[in-house]
């Protein structure tokens, strides 16, 4: 009893530099491969519909929301997780988000520091401005957003 | 020496008689009240920040089992209806379901519970629940069920349900004094009604969990804020021993009160993989997270107050219409009415409706922050009324005894906090606000106290473990929904044991441990726990410095530890703990202690005050938080990082109380509109005022080792009063409900 048509499909997904050949649903979201079929757990489902940030990833160096975004779509592409952005030792952003206590409950942590690597990367010296617009996407329950700003100015500061 | 003692155990001011087990420990000397020592009252980052941060902390919905189903659950979505038809076998007949429940499938839990509704009474309440091996599996086996409902009157109109009488319990009249004759005499009356929304708690993990069976034996790992209370209902509802029943739950990703025992989730997780003889897991999707995750209860309340010319408090009439859903215990929404202030004529009546809505749950000081919102607004207009700063007017009325009960307060540094506030907010200047501001906005001030429990109580157990390579373990019951509990369980214990912070490593989160803690809830982790963990820890400390006198051949007593030296007290001696603790060899040093009893004869709550400065659109109707002054009495400060963090996020649930938050049902259906992220407004980074955290330093003589309040609880509480009375002074207008959106701001302003 089939909800919907699926087929399966063969992807290729570079994921922190890795490449990985799978077959899986042509409907199937990205995070879902990320987490079910290479094992990677630190990108998180909180809302399902690209409302919270929880899910971010890099594709080629921008922060999107997997939970919406179909495997087959990013073919091609680079993609980072937090698990890829930590994997020489922590950056100096996640060590400013220790120093800061930029977390709390930590379950919006992995996609705070993959949407505020993004920034860095394209930003040296944000202000708190852009900082604010960069992030606003990206849900905190615990309310460690006062922390959170820090922490990216911190980092910046340090030269990350 | 052990005992049996018994006592009171409080949590959010609901008071039950317990027998506890308490292991005197009478030779640790107090603390001093200075606010550093060498570990304790420093800021701590986080024992697991850097796992956090990399994204390697595993939280419920990361666990992977061999063998794993996935369960999906059918929800109602009326609010009030009865299932007319459900295929039970069309579901099973889907590929790859393996287990269907209804209404009607004998279940083997040993206590009957209903976990599954043939008669729905509100949307989201789950009516079935398939599992199958693939999560895709199981939503096609639902859709299989075919549902079919008749729909039945929902019950949300509440002047409706008002009128017809229809509560969960009988209202309740609490009175002292004569508050008529009273309200009669005093030179001056305002009266104030308002209404709070609903409010959901929105952890960004959202209940889930995976149940194991071997054997007899069952595994749960729950996302849950009590793993003890879950282990409790788990055994008792399948019948089991407690030992045979294991509740893991290490990470949690939020829970603000709504994950308190096993759950439904669990309890469905352990029958379908009793059923299906293989581990299952269960965890909400957003939707159904924001349906039937938890609630805080819409309020209506109104209040009355009477005053002397001389601003002194003479009358306090409150009542309260509590929209409990389909039940759930009534919150204590009028307990800052009766007690914030000195007042010998009090009464509070409060009315719990019926309605086809989830029943209310906790949600960080539940009752307490609707109360505050209203009772703190009402004073307002008293001082407003009788000519009075209203800081002044709370300084007037300021009391150190328990209003409800006449038993002294433990401790309270409420003026403290008071003039600490005004400072810092700049208060004295706050009429200089409201001159004509240069971008057309109207500004104000406001603020609000806070009064709170928070005192703890036993039973609460740790044990201490050091190695020959002076590595302290330190063994609890408690678990971290995000408040860094293992780090303040840390900071006492290093401080204890006289030894680097890096040495000691804090597990919790396993009722394996079998060392029992409580529910992360109500404050009172810090004030319940860490007396245990400062006692285990100065046994393994003394023990130590009697084994350094065997080896260094000096008298234990005329020995110190300190930062990781052993030190004779005369100075002569300075050597590494190392010199003594290799000498252990595979021997460990252990101690162990557990919590006693709060001492008689006084009441342990925190205190708080917050100022709030806001600018307002008015012609758009948008209010903007500028700057949060907080400011609160709990005691000791173990971490003041991880305690501004509490403060700071208290603080910003309770401006998204304030300004954006609100469940909203559809009127005529009872089913909610905005159950989503997207709709569902939670504040963001870019919606974040200013927050400054000061904590009045003052350890309460009464409670045992730390003299440590707890802080969970407090920051939330006054912070949507502050808010409305800075609206009100911005704007010379009150809006009749919360959260002041754009419509009732703009409806305020006209």
């Amino acid at each position: 009893m089939p909800i919907c048509s699926v087929r399966p499909v063969r992807i290729t997904l570079d994921v922190n530099g890795e490449r990985h050949e799978l077959d899986a649903e042509d409907d199937r979201r990205l995070l879902d491969v990320l987490r079910d079929d290479l094992g990677l757990l630190g990108a998180k489902l909180a809302c399902g519909e690209g409302a919270c940030g929880a899910c971010a990833v890099l594709l080629d160096g921008r922060p999107v929301a997997s939970c919406i975004l179909l495997a087959a779509a990013a073919e091609g592409r680079a993609v980072t997780t937090i698990e890829g952005i930590g994997r020489d030792g922590p950056t100096r952003l996640q060590e400013a988000f220790v120093a800061e206590d930029a977390l709390q409950c930590g379950f919006c942590t992995p996609g705070q520091v993959v949407t505020a690597t993004a920034l860095l990367a394209a930003t040296s010296s944000p202000s708190r401005e852009e900082i604010r617009a960069a992030m606003a996407g990206n849900l905190c329950r615990c309310g460690a957003y006062p922390k959170i700003e820090r922490a990216i100015l911190r980092a910046a500061g340090s030269g990350g | 020496m052990v005992r049996l003692v018994r006592g009171e155990s409080e949590m959010e001011g609901r008071v039950e008689e317990v027998w506890t087990l308490v292991e005197d420990d009478d030779q640790l000397e107090p603390w001093p009240a200075e606010p550093e020592l060498e570990v304790l009252g420093r800021p701590a980052t986080r024992q697991d920040g850097a796992a956090r941060a990399g994204g390697r902390v595993r939280y419920t919905v990361d666990v992977r089992l061999p063998g794993m189903l996935h369960a999906a659950v059918l929800r109602s979505p009326r609010a009030n209806a009865r299932v007319t038809r459900l295929d039970l076998d069309a579901a099973l007949a889907v590929p790859g379901v393996r287990a269907a429940l209804g209404p009607d499938t004998e279940l083997s839990l040993s206590v009957r519970s209903a976990l599954l509704r043939s008669e729905p009474g509100y949307a989201g309440q789950p009516i079935a629940v398939v599992a199958a091996d693939t999560p895709r599996q199981a939503t096609a086996g639902v859709a299989a069920l075919a549902l079919e409902l008749e729909e039945l009157p929902p019950a949300v109109d509440r002047d409706a349900v008002l009128a017809e009488q229809r509560f969960t319990a009988d209202p309740a009249e609490i009175e002292r004094g004569d508050v008529d004759a009273a309200l009669a005499a005093a030179d001056v009356r305002v009266e104030l009604e308002l209404e709070t929304p609903d409010h959901l708690q929105t952890a960004l993990e959202p209940h889930a969990a995976v149940a194991a069976w071997d054997g007899e034996n069952l595994t749960a790992w729950i996302s849950t804020q009590g793993i003890y209370a879950a282990r409790e209902e788990l055994a008792l509802t399948f019948g089991l021993p407690k030992a045979a029943v294991r509740v893991v739950s290490e990470y949690i990703g939020g829970g603000f009160g709504a994950k308190q025992g096993a759950g439904t989730e669990a309890l469905l997780a352990a029958e379908l993989a009793r059923r299906t003889g293989h581990p299952v897991r269960l965890v909400n999707d957003r939707h159904a997270e924001q349906l039937d995750g938890g609630r805080r209860a819409w309020t209506r309340q109104s209040v009355r107050l009477g005053a002397r010319r001389d601003g002194t408090i003479v009358a306090v009439d409150a009542d309260a219409v509590i929209d409990q859903g389909r039940g759930g215990w009534v919150p204590p929404v009028l307990v800052p009415a009766l007690t914030l202030y000195r007042c010998e004529n009090a009464r509070a009546l409060t009315f719990p409706l019926r309605t086809n809505r989830r029943a209310q749950n906790a949600f960080r000081a539940p009752g307490v922050v609707e109360g505050t919102a209203c009772f703190e607004q009402a004073v307002d207009e008293l001082a407003a009324a009788l000519g009075l700063d209203p800081l002044e007017l709370r300084r007037l009325n300021h009391v150190d005894v328990d209003q409800a009960s006449g038993d002294p307060y433990s401790s309270k540094q409420l003026l403290a906090c008071y003039d600490r506030a005004a400072e810092l907010a700049g208060w004295s200047g706050r009429d200089s606000l409201r001159a004509p501001q240069p971008d057309g906005l109207l500004r104000g001030m406001g603020c609000a106290s806070q009064i709170w429990w928070g005192g703890g109580g036993p039973p609460a157990h740790a044990s201490v473990r050091l190695d020959a390579d002076a590595q302290a373990r330190v063994v609890t019951g408690i678990q971290d929904i995000g408040t860094g509990t293992y780090t303040t369980a840390r900071v006492v214990a290093a401080q204890e044991l006289g030894l680097p912070i890096e040495h000691v490593t804090v597990v919790g989160g396993d009722t394996a441990h079998e060392t029992y803690g409580p529910v992360a809830g109500g404050s009172m982790t810090t004030p319940s726990v860490m007396p245990a963990v400062r006692s285990a820890a100065g046994k393994v400390r003394r023990t130590l410095l009697q084994l350094a006198g065997d080896v260094l051949e000096i008298a234990a007593a005329d020995l110190e530890l300190v930062g990781g030296r052993i030190r004779s007290r005369d100075g002569a001696l300075d050597v590494d703990v190392l010199e003594v603790t290799s000498k252990l060899g595979d021997a460990t040093i252990d101690g162990s202690g557990s919590r006693g009893p709060n001492a008689p004869g006084s009441r342990v709550q925190t205190f708080g005050c917050q100022i709030a400065r806001v600018a307002v659109d008015p012609a758009v109707g948008e209010v903007r938080v500028e700057q949060v002054v907080a400011v609160h009495d709990v005691g000791r400060v173990v971490n003041p990082l991880g305690a501004s963090s509490q403060i700071e996020g208290g603080v910003l649930q309770g401006v998204a109380f304030a300004l954006s938050e609100e469940l909203v049902v559809d009127p005529t259906t009872g089913v909610p509109v905005n159950a989503t992220l997207d709709d569902y407004k939670l504040p963001t980074i870019a919606d974040t005022p200013e927050i400054v955290a000061e904590l009045v330093h003052v350890p309460d003589p009464t409670l045992p080792h730390v003299g440590a309040k707890g802080l969970g609880e407090p920051p939330i509480i006054p912070t949507a009063a502050a808010i409305a009375n800075a609206f009100a002074h911005a704007t010379g207008r009150r809006a009749r409900a919360l959260p002041l959106t754009r419509a009732r701001v703009l409806e305020a302003l006209r």
